[in-house]
């Protein structure tokens, strides 16, 4: 309702100046997104054949699936930095379920219910023992990333048998699209359903700008921290099943990059749709884009590292784009 | 009055964490006969003082109220550094000046960014950290470099002994009592309390709050390139992935010596970081893999954190009044 209100009243002036700027706020990462596809296709039409995109589009549909639950948690003012690891110790988990015979679901089901279980614990101690997330999160990432290595001794578990979600990663449509991305893209709709039409979008915004008053008001905080922790755990480790399954094997150190990726994507997305704010939408833009970039770059033939060093000045230039913009803002509605 | 009060309840905390560490101490030699062998003892120094340096960087970081998540990124890129500066000819003096140069540089890039423009300092740091992870590739492509780093007598920093104990040691401990100088004994030390916390008082009392906070993370940098300098000197090379088991235990420290000293300060981190290494340096003797370590100092550091926070105080004091109510009532029945 809020929303909706300030919507009606930055339109009251009605210029097709303010309609235009707002237009750019809202889709510029797209514009940007198609402009670079353009530019490194023109250089490397390679990009655009249906192997790259398939390759483009399982990673990104991984990607989403693993940083769903973590653009609400960084939308309502805290931090999880144990996603990615979450994603390790499931990947490992249901590898090595496999390896003891199990059989699939079985070990899906280990993998999601150590998603579950790490994000009661961080949901728990953030939300009732008020411990700071940051300290937690890191702490049950390397608890993860110990559990995942001691899984495997310390190497890869090969899984030998295609599981249920084998034909969900086979290209289709024009051999240009893995199925997997159908139901991931139905769950983020799902999500920015919950976020843009209930309530509970609405509280974890509030809760971002001021957890004392939301609390105060009667919403019930410490229980829906603690669901958002638990959705950004059974997120994470909903994408690392998934990987089991796409690189036929667990393995423990898979999190470590995922962890950057995740929070450049998020912020990234965080600029478009609600500046300044984290947004279901803005992260499967972002997303999109950190994936043709990547793909852009090594088809460039630009080693890893200088891929680091892109991705974090990106990181850095996001943020400061966010914080002007929400600068700009600010003033421009206390000027109204 | 209540200052005696305080004198007692930190004595009291002071020989309870005495008490920790004698039972650690105990536990460890128990399981491991060689825990206290000498060649043991002084590999437990060696560690702590690259842990305690970077501990210590950390330390003015979280007196502030930040965090720092550079730390390893930092690390990598510093120590890449001065391996390429050693490699080329140069004294060891110009590369650890080289060393620390960059690291103050880094420091006030995030240090700038985060107090004076305003950003998040866990993402900023995290980007900050991962260019200079990227950039520690630019030397060599990803290799090890190890020329002239015997001939330039890096190693003495890890074998040369005075007065029986490695330099080292000698290094943190003298560090470390100019930080405890600083932080306790000068308005410095003050003004970084007050910009920690309530930097609003702190501002409207005469405080730079920006200053000082940039200033922590510039001290933390610096502190980290110091800890990778005695992990160069310990290994005799330089490698990309030096720094990268330097942030669990300086966070473990940090907040565990926090925990159960009543507070970040530099004693208390110097506390924390040596029960952390005596149980690194304990498992590793005993066999553990590696994989578990990082584990079991992150359980420590939330069983730690957890167990003294306030709302386990109050739940534990809440539990507390509902029995001696209960205990009550049943009384009046009986």
């Amino acid at each position: 309702m809020t929303m909706t209100l300030t919507r009606t009243a930055t339109a009251r002036p009605h210029s097709t100046r303010r309609r235009l700027s707002r237009l750019i706020t809202n889709l510029w990462l797209v514009a940007a997104l198609v402009l670079m596809t353009v530019m490194i296709a023109s250089q490397r039409p390679q990009l655009l054949d249906p192997g790259n995109m398939v390759a483009i589009l399982k990673s990104f549909s991984i990607m989403v699936m693993m940083i769903l639950g973590l653009t609400w948690v960084i939308a309502a003012g805290k931090i999880d930095v144990s996603f990615m690891q979450v994603a390790a110790l499931s990947n490992m988990l249901c590898a090595w379920g496999l390896s003891q015979g199990w059989g699939w679901w079985p070990a899906i089901a280990a993998g999601l219910a150590a998603g579950l279980a790490v994000g009661l614990l961080n949901g728990w101690l953030v939300a009732v023992m008020r411990l700071p997330a940051l300290i937690v999160t890191i702490s049950t990432a390397s608890l993860c990333a110990s559990l995942a290595a001691a899984l495997g001794k310390g190497t890869v578990i090969r899984i030998a048998t295609p599981g249920p979600l084998a034909s969900l990663l086979e290209p289709h449509f024009g051999d240009a699209v893995p199925l997997i991305m159908l139901p991931v893209l139905a769950l983020a709709a799902l999500a920015w359903f919950v976020q843009e039409r209930l309530t509970m979008g609405r509280y974890i915004y509030a809760m971002a700008q001021n957890e004392a008053a939301v609390r105060s008001v009667g919403v019930p905080v410490v229980g829906l921290t603690l669901v958002l922790f638990v959705f950004s755990g059974v997120c994470a480790a909903l994408a690392g099943i998934i990987l089991a399954e796409n690189l036929a094997s667990g393995q423990p150190m898979i999190g470590g990059p995922y962890l950057i990726n995740g929070l450049t994507v998020v912020l990234l997305g965080g600029m478009m749709v609600h500046v300044g704010k984290p947004n279901i939408l803005g992260t499967l833009t972002a997303t999109l884009f950190i994936g043709v970039l990547f793909s852009g770059a090594a088809l460039l033939g630009l080693p890893d590292y200088q891929r680091q060093i892109i991705q974090g000045a990106l990181l850095l230039s996001g943020l400061v784009v966010a914080m002007l913009a929400a600068r700009h803002h600010g003033e421009r509605r206390k000027g109204g | 009055m209540s200052g005696f009060k305080d004198i007692m309840r930190q004595s009291a905390r002071g020989l309870g964490f005495l008490a920790l560490v004698i039972v650690v101490g105990a536990a460890l030699a128990l399981a491991e006969p060689r825990f206290l062998s000498p060649a043991s003892l002084n590999g437990i120094a060696r560690h702590m003082a690259a842990n305690g340096l970077a501990a210590l960087g950390l330390t003015f970081v979280v007196i502030v109220r930040r965090f720092d998540l550079s730390i390893p990124g930092v690390a990598a890129f510093a120590g890449m550094s001065m391996g390429a500066v050693i490699a080329a000819g140069a004294p060891l003096w110009v590369a650890i000046a080289a060393g620390i140069a960059i690291g103050a540089a880094i420091g006030l890039v995030s240090g700038v960014a985060i107090s004076r423009f305003g950003l998040p300092d866990i993402v900023t740091t995290i980007a900050v950290g991962s260019i200079c992870a990227g950039m520690a590739f630019l030397y060599t492509g990803g290799r090890s470099i190890f020329q002239n780093f015997f001939q330039v007598g890096i190693t003495d920093l890890n074998d040369a002994r005075v007065l029986g104990l490695g330099v080292s040691l000698w290094i943190l401990l003298a560090i470390y009592a100019v930080a405890w100088f600083v932080m306790q004994r000068t308005r410095t030390g003050v003004a970084f309390y007050a910009t920690g916390e309530n930097p609003v008082a702190a501002h409207f009392s005469g405080i730079a709050t920006r200053r000082y906070i940039a200033l922590a993370y510039v001290l933390c940098a610096i502190c980290t390139v110091l800890a990778v300098l005695l992990i160069l000197a310990e290994s005799g090379n330089a490698e990309t992935n030096k720094g990268a088991n330097l942030m669990m235990p300086a966070y473990a420290g940090v907040f565990l010596g926090a925990a159960i000293l009543g507070g970040t300060s530099v004693l208390a981190t110097l506390g924390g970081i040596l029960l952390i290494t005596m149980l690194l340096d304990g498992f590793a003797l005993m066999g553990v893999p590696y994989y578990y370590s990082d584990g079991m100092i992150s359980l420590i550091l939330l069983a730690g954190v957890l167990a003294f926070s306030d709302s386990a105080r109050n739940w534990l004091n809440s539990f507390a009044m509902v029995r001696a109510a209960r205990h009550a009532a049943s009384g009046e029945k009986g």
